[in-house]
């Protein structure tokens, strides 16, 4: 399991938002943000907070850390 | 237009800019350097030069080619890391190939005390040092390609 895991997906479904729609918000290729939601990559703090507020939640709802997971 | 449930198995039909650019480098060096270090036994100066100047049209072309077909040219923080690591692989092969290189050499002169002498020796060294270089250069786009397809 990642160290950090996050509701990217949920989030995005929630807001009728494509792959492609976060990925121009945010500034990142569409593949990141897929990368993103499996969980294959953790994005840097600033793209972090990014994500966060394209999907209007605060980084806490988006992203959590676990202590046990592979890092 | 994607998905908003865009399947996850789309990751391998998707692939980015900058991935697809490193299959064409990937593909123009086996395609260039093969022939000179398999099908060749006698390599010249000349042939080196060739393969160099080859290399170059082949990339030239091939990037023009996907970047005319490619409609989001974007490289982010993710590319950049996957490049970073292709670079330090890359690095970290030249440097154990060239110890082992030096090490050989030592070894042949040194130890076996053989003489190094004749036309062919400059040439020997140069396909050697070449050779290197691809080696690392292969390694450095095989690692980012792989990189791109596991979790970083």
């Amino acid at each position: 399991m990642a160290a950090i895991r996050n509701q990217i997906r949920e989030l995005r479904a929630k807001r009728e938002m494509t792959q492609q729609d976060l990925a121009d918000r945010v500034g990142v290729t569409r593949q990141t943000v897929i990368a993103m939601e499996q969980d294959k990559y953790s994005p840097s703090l600033e793209t972090a907070f990014k994500v966060a507020i394209a999907l209007g939640v605060t980084l806490e709802q988006c992203f959590q850390y676990d202590a046990r997971g592979k890092r | 237009m994607s998905n908003i449930f865009d399947i996850e198995d789309e990751m391998m039909t998707s692939i980015s800019y900058r991935e697809k650019t490193l299959y064409a480098s990937l593909v123009v060096e086996l395609i260039v350097y093969g022939p000179y270090f398999f099908l060749h036994r006698q390599n010249s100066v000349d042939k080196v030069a060739g393969m160099i100047v080859g290399i170059i049209v082949l990339q030239t072309i091939l990037q023009l080619i996907i970047a005319a077909l490619t409609r989001n040219r974007i490289t982010d923080e993710r590319d950049r890391l996957i490049e970073l690591r292709g670079y330090r692989a890359g690095y970290l092969t030249l440097a154990s190939l060239m110890v082992m290189a030096l090490g050989t050499l030592w070894f042949y002169a040194d130890v076996g005390n053989h003489r190094l002498e004749g036309p062919m020796v400059g040439l020997h060294f140069l396909n050697v040092f070449f050779g290197m270089l691809i080696i690392s250069d292969i390694t450095k786009t095989a690692t980012q390609l792989v990189a791109y397809r596991r979790a970083l």
